[in-house]
């Protein structure tokens, strides 16, 4: 994702342009940027501002403008020795690993295929892969517990990662369909053209190319994965622990210390995950640019 | 589909030795719909206790969320199980609404175990028996009972209203000071509207122990149509904890809460100890929450003496009363002898009991119960 | 062409067969009880109640998901363009750094978080008096329709800046070079050349971000209170007060055709700019 710095105008194209009114033109412009930044900083931080306060807050009655009281009490709670907080964060990172995986193993050949216009009733797949998260689920879990049940996945953290997976993919594959179509066809057929096999071409060309929104999706999965909570406690529940399924009634009900702890929680894999796969990526994309 | 398989075979492999580990023991499980208090409750004083008395098993507490959204997804689960023709299913003690756990005995999904256990004697009250209109007797043990009552911020009110008909008057003087949630977000909405229904619709009798006839619902509109005139004067409030925060963040001052969650709230000073609770005339509607124990739980044996344990009289005074301030699901009296008078007193200390008993309304019969909900969707908030 | 079409079946397959059997197949039943009567005759019922006591709400969601989509488009468009156009390398690295912030933070959280920042006596309102630029009694809430689209546009902007600055920046640098040494400003290099071709992402991203708005629960449950609602609020409260569901099925029905409606918009859209390109 850091590749977008790569690609500032040269300097000196910037150096050119001599006259006075366009060097104050460009003064202004970063300005504006600065104070645009800034703005964007505060809405942002704002809310967030609110969570941190949270959960350090015992006591924040009206009209106090701060807590008047702080203190770790609600994290003594959270991490009491009744639940097993990191047992079932293991679980939930585990589960939500496995998931990213099984979207991409069957996501990356689908986008491909559905990134290509000739794909018949394109647009009936595309729709089809929307269905899983447009429809409420509430309606379809009880079904699929029974299904489920039938089979003896129920309990089981293939069960949930199926349920997961299948919640994921309207992420996975739209968005590497998106990554494919953006493509460019003409190096595909150049290597084509220069004699390499369509797999060759597919892992040396084409893959490298849709890197960056394949990665995107990566996240999101790993992130629907690691907060989810109906699916699991239908599929997982009592055997599967996962960290929402510990908080959720708290979270639920409004108790924003535990809350706003569970996301603090929750934000240590989430950024570890983005950093290692920005990381692992890293060297096919600068191949990718060096072309 | 063939990766996807090798994938499922090598997930099971990897979490083999965990799930090993965790199967050395017995462990019951436990389901827990309500709030966060009930599933703290159930987690760090009823579990330890119970673990206590039998080494060899551990108690795995799952909350599945406040309200009857919870005792739904519990009521699912044990029906997928049953739809699935499991031989034991995967809960074996269940905490659930009223509603619902009416709905589970019609839908045989409940074992009738009351006359098994020792402390089934000590119950007599009538929600023990009758859940809106479904006979439940011998299914179900109360945990607690529970009754909604209007909270106010005692600090800014000194006459808070007595009745229905002085909240009216109240908010028109006080506009948006009174906060309540709607229907479709939490119980204490419910509760609210259903007691607006009891004040200027049918009287709560009428509603809750006599058959289902549509006739008596004649003068229904006109309080639909009054309470749409009363919500202009008022703030929406995001759940039941919700109107309890806005209580506390001061953007209301008054606005109808839980008696139980009331009580939790105010011991961890979530809300400033100024707000008090007033049961208003001609009466609001209370509720038990219910134990309950699958037909085909895993451990019977197991959940009864669990249940046997948690509706002692000990317990019920010790961790209800005490620790708690909730009212005692087993009959009073068994609770009081356990307890000094003080401790006792400090139950009735913001609702007297002669204001409970005149006031503490139950919930309508079923047919009635989804007339009401739907004649406010209907007449109130389209 | 026979043989490639076939292909690109083998392709589509296993995540095509993953989506029918664990989610078409238990959602059949479900679905067919919104078409039904007991009896298994065909009906119209309940889709006739949903309309009837949620019409407000149906308009309500597509008002408050549209409004959301376009303040989405514009601000992840223009900040993703400062993040490839702008030549101040410090602060795009910044900027970069900052938008991705609210992708970590689960809706629930958010939600719950924006309840108590929004609110009439919330942390901004708070922020605002103390800095001397409001009275306490100038304060307002902002819990309602206002507060449902600043919560999502303030959660989703993440998902569609992330993937649209990705699909810019992967643009082939030399064009955009190439139009600036001719004299072409910014802006007309940003709607002239980048946005034409990362049209595809945007559309992704803004459908994908209506679906999420459209099922998340938490948000209209904490931020909207009163009415009218969200449908999923209205959904929830079908299967979890009356038990009910065939009415919060037929209602899942209409959110679904609302969602494939912009889809299918944006699907076609997206092939005739490819038949004009090509």
């Amino acid at each position: 994702m850091h590749s977008n710095h790569q690609h500032q105008p040269e300097p000196s194209v910037m150096k050119k342009c001599k006259c006075f009114f366009d060097a104050f033109n460009s003064r202004m412009s970063f300005w504006s940027q600065c104070v645009f930044i800034l703005i964007f900083a505060l809405i942002l931080f704002g809310p967030i501002t609110n969570l941190l306060i949270w959960t350090v807050a015992e006591t924040w009655y009206f009209p106090n403008a701060l807590p008047s009281q702080w203190g770790m009490k609600y994290w003594y709670q959270v991490f009491n020795p009744y639940s097993d907080v990191s047992g079932s964060l293991l679980t939930s990172i585990f589960i939500a690993v496995l998931t990213v995986i099984v979207c991409l193993l069957v996501s990356v050949p689908a986008g491909y295929a559905l990134s290509k216009h000739s794909m018949p009733f394109r647009v009936f797949w595309m729709l089809l892969f929307l269905i899983p998260q447009a429809f409420p689920n509430l309606t379809v879990y009880m079904n699929i517990a029974r299904l489920f049940y039938d089979v003896g996945l129920n309990g089981t953290i293939v069960g949930v990662v199926i349920v997961h997976s299948v919640h994921g993919l309207m992420f996975s594959v739209w968005i590497c369909v998106a990554a494919f179509a953006s493509t460019d066809p003409m190096l595909e057929r150049a290597s084509r053209n220069l004699g390499a096999g369509p797999i060759y071409t597919f892992f040396h060309i084409v893959l490298p190319q849709a890197a960056p929104g394949i990665i995107a999706s990566c996240i999101f999965v790993f992130l629907e994965s690691l907060d989810e909570f109906t699916g699991t406690f239908f599929v997982g529940a009592p055997d599967i622990t996962t960290l929402p399924l510990l908080l959720y009634t708290a979270s639920m009900e409004g108790n924003y210390q535990i809350a706003s702890i569970t996301a603090l929680i929750l934000l240590v894999p989430s950024i570890l995950f983005m950093l290692l796969i920005n990381r692992f990526m890293k060297p096919e994309m600068l191949a990718k640019i060096g072309k | 589909m063939l990766a996807k398989t090798k994938f499922a075979v090598l997930a099971t492999l990897s979490i083999a030795p965990l799930m090993n580990a965790a199967h050395a023991e017995t462990v019951l499980n436990v389901a827990s719909a309500g709030g966060q208090n009930m599933v703290d409750y159930v987690k760090t004083y009823l579990a330890p206790k119970f673990e206590e008395m039998h080494p060899d098993v551990k108690v795995n507490v799952v909350g599945t969320g406040p309200g009857d959204a919870g005792s739904h997804k519990i009521y699912e689960k044990l029906s997928a199980q049953k739809g699935a023709n499991k031989a034991t299913w995967d809960i074996d003690v269940a905490v659930v609404h009223q509603k619902m756990g009416g709905e589970m005995v019609t839908e045989d999904l409940l074992a009738k175990y009351r006359n098994d256990i020792e402390t089934g004697k000590l119950v007599s009250r009538s929600s023990a028996e009758n859940a809106l209109g479904t006979n439940v007797s011998g299914y179900v043990m109360p945990m607690f009972h529970s009754q909604t009552a209007i909270a106010y911020n005692s600090a800014f009110i000194k006459n808070p209203p007595k009745s229905y008909d002085e909240l009216v008057t109240w908010t028109e003087k006080n506009p948006k000071a009174f906060g309540y949630n709607g229907i479709k977000n939490g119980m204490s909405g419910v509760s609210f509207v259903t007691g607006w229904i009891y004040a200027y619709g049918s009287d709560a009798k009428t509603l809750s122990s006599t058959p289902y006839n549509k006739a008596n619902e004649a003068n229904w509109s006109k309080a639909f149509k009054e309470l749409k005139e009363f919500n202009k004067n008022i703030t929406f409030t995001p759940g039941n904890a919700g109107t309890l925060d806005m209580l506390n963040r001061g953007e209301i001052f008054m606005g109808p809460v839980w008696v139980d969650m009331f009580y939790s709230w105010k011991d961890q000073g979530k809300i400033p100890p100024t707000m008090k609770l007033s049961l208003i005339a001609p009466g609001m509607p209370g509720q038990p929450m219910y134990y309950v124990t699958p037909t085909k739980a895993a451990h019977p044996e197991l959940a009864r003496e669990f249940i046997a344990l948690a509706t002692s009289p000990e317990v019920q005074a010790e961790g209800i009363v005490k620790r708690f301030n909730w009212y005692p699901g087993i009959d009073a009296d068994h609770v009081k002898s356990q307890l000094d008078a003080a401790t006792w007193k400090k139950l009735f200390a913001e609702i007297t009991p002669s204001d409970l008993s005149k006031y503490g309304k139950s919930f309508p019969i079923a047919p009635y119960f989804n007339d009401i909900k739907e004649g406010y969707e209907q007449q109130v908030s389209n | 062409m026979q043989n490639k079409t076939t292909h690109s079946l083998w392709l589509v397959a296993p995540a095509a067969i993953m989506v029918a059997i664990f989610f078409l197949y238990p959602l059949f039943f479900s679905l067919y009880s919104a078409v039904t009567l007991e009896d298994g005759s065909l009906t119209l019922a309940h889709l006739t109640k949903a309309f009837s006591l949620y019409s407000n709400d149906i308009l309500f969601t597509i008002a408050i998901v549209l409004a959301s989509v376009v303040v989405l488009a514009i601000l992840s468009i223009t900040i993703s363009a400062m993040i490839v156009l702008s030549p101040f390398k410090s602060l795009v690295s910044l900027l970069g750094l900052l938008y991705r912030l609210p992708l970590f933070i689960p809706f629930i959280v958010t939600a719950q978080m924006m309840r108590t920042f929004l609110a009439k006596n919330g942390l901004m309102n708070n922020a605002f008096v103390a800095s001397g630029m409001m009275t306490p009694m100038d304060t307002i809430s902002f819990l309602g329709w206002t507060g449902i689209i600043i919560t999502f546009v303030w959660k989703q902007l993440a998902f569609s800046t992330l993937l649209l600055s990705g699909a810019m920046a992967a643009l082939d640098q030399n064009q955009i070079r190439a139009a600036q040494n001719l004299g072409a400003s910014r802006v007309r290099i940003l709607f002239h050349i980048m946005l034409p071709q990362v049209f595809p992402t945007l559309g992704v991203a803004l459908v994908l971000s209506t679906v999420t708005m459209m099922s998340v629960l938490s948000v209209p449950l904490m931020i909207g209170t009163g009415t009218p609602t969200m449908m999923s609020a209205d959904m929830a409260f079908r299967v979890n007060s009356y038990g009910d569901y065939n009415v919060a099925n037929a209602l899942g029905l209409v959110s679904y055709l609302i969602c494939s409606g912009l889809a299918w918009f944006y699907l076609r859209q997206s092939l005739k700019d490819k038949g004009a390109t090509a």
